[in-house]
């Protein structure tokens, strides 16, 4: 219990650092808008309630957006993607797939089921967060065109950062 | 009153959803206007010392390069030392401009609205509405002001409008940033008879109380002709490089009260 606690506070103050020092001062031009933080919702337990990851949805958002001066644009791109979580966790799985299984991870579901199921959080989360940002149907075109770059961008930085972080022990030579 | 409690158990999830949206929205909204905007967040001491700290390694790695541009810049000050003086280390003053020396700490050129923390405050003499300019040129006005830092609205902001002239011809027109390219802006209002080439320079008008007169803005790029109307726009390179911004100046006028106790629409 407190040992999942202490890990989410440390994964918590690790990713907003990370995002605010490292990926909000990449550019690989103007379209291109990595975001890691999300990482955060990604890996919170299955059984977590729904109440529970929209609140820390909002809490991680909002600590983005303290340091980028953008109060609640963040927040609110967040806290829809942990709405959908459940949602996008329910179309991709079985409840049989599940039942045995602690937190989404890429060593517990597969490589192939992570890259699907952040790849649908990742389009949402970016479209709404682009959407807001622009506040206009007009930049629609340029909302798109981030969104499609953006994503699988923050896809690959993601896979490869849970793989840093994480490594997948082979378990074939054993 | 049960069945009140029967529907907040239920839906719990989706009644959260909308108030943090609604309460998410709400602040994006509140801080949208350019006047609104408090920047309180961003410049306060917190995040405004973490940026410090941030900003302290990145100096490391620029250290070979900003000597070399503070050279050449020393150099050009010390060619002009005719009709400038130095009043003491910091501050260099002309008659009607002094200058405030500000290392960037923070900056940002991607989003749409982009701003700069510089690590000068209120106790350094700033005020909002202050110009900013660099060695290279306009980098745009002071926004909000805490007390050793402030933030800059840079003029990669579609709440950025700078007053420009032709170098050459002295009209006046209007810098605004499309939202597109930090490396171009586009410039408005340009009357139809005027014909623009590729090259042309603009500089501040002067015109603002917020920045001295002639200094660089940018050189046009690409002029396009629309016949059906009274303005021209071009789009303009900026001659600033904001996504290597690094050491900016404050510009504070000193007769600033004055000249804005003569207007009478304040």
């Amino acid at each position: 219990m407190y040992n999942t606690l202490i890990r989410n506070i440390l994964r918590f103050i690790g990713l907003v650092l990370l995002q605010i020092a490292v990926f909000d001062n990449l550019r690989f031009g103007s379209f291109v808008h990595p975001c890691v933080y999300v990482i955060f919702i990604f890996l919170m337990p299955f059984e977590t309630p729904a109440w529970k990851l929209m609140i820390n949805g909002f809490l991680i958002g909002f600590a983005v957006d303290v340091f980028n001066g953008t109060p609640g644009l963040n927040a609110a791109a967040s806290v829809l993607l942990a709405y959908v979580r459940p949602f996008i966790i329910s179309i991709t799985t079985r409840k049989s797939d599940i039942q045995d299984k602690n937190e989404p991870s890429i060593a517990e579901m597969g490589l192939q089921w992570f890259v699907l199921y952040s790849f649908l959080l990742l389009v949402i989360h970016n479209l709404f967060l682009f959407w807001l940002e622009a506040f206009s149907i007009k930049l629609f075109g340029v909302v798109l065109l981030e969104v499609l770059l953006s994503v699988p961008i923050s896809l690959i930085i993601i896979i490869l950062l849970l793989y840093l972080l994480n490594p997948v022990k082979n378990k074939s030579n054993y | 009153m049960y069945n009140l409690f029967i529907f907040i158990k239920k839906y719990n999830a989706v009644i959260l959803f909308v108030l943090l949206e609604v309460l998410c929205v709400i602040m994006v909204v509140h801080n949208l206007p350019y006047h609104n905007r408090k920047m309180a967040s961003v410049s306060n001491s917190i995040t405004g010392g973490f940026y410090k700290t941030t900003s302290n390694w990145n100096d490391y790695l620029h250290l070979k390069s900003e000597n070399e541009m503070l050279a050449e810049h020393n150099a050009m000050l010390r060619s002009r030392l005719g009709y400038e003086y130095y009043e003491n280390d910091s501050v260099i003053v002309d008659e009607m401009f002094s200058f405030i020396p500000a290392h960037v700490i923070n900056n940002n050129t991607s989003d749409r609205n982009n701003y700069i923390i510089i690590d000068k405050g209120r106790v350094d003499g700033l005020e909002p509405d202050m110009g900013v300019i660099c060695d290279n040129g306009v980098v745009g006005k002071v926004v909000n002001v805490s007390t050793h830092y402030a933030s800059v609205m840079s003029m990669l902001n579609s709440y950025s409008i700078i007053s420009c002239r032709f170098a050459d011809n002295q009209y006046v027109a209007n810098v605004v940033w499309d939202s597109k390219d930090y490396r171009f802006g586009l410039v408005k209002d340009i009357p139809s008879h005027l014909i623009i080439n590729k090259g042309d320079t603009l500089v501040t008008s002067g015109f603002s109380n917020s920045f001295p007169a002639d200094v660089m803005v940018g050189t046009i790029e690409d002029a396009e002709d629309t016949e059906n109307s009274q303005f021209n726009t071009a789009k303009l390179r900026f001659s600033t490089n904001f996504s290597t911004l690094r050491f900016v100046y404050v510009v504070k006028n000193n007769y600033r009260a004055e000249i804005d106790s003569l207007c009478i629409t304040r």
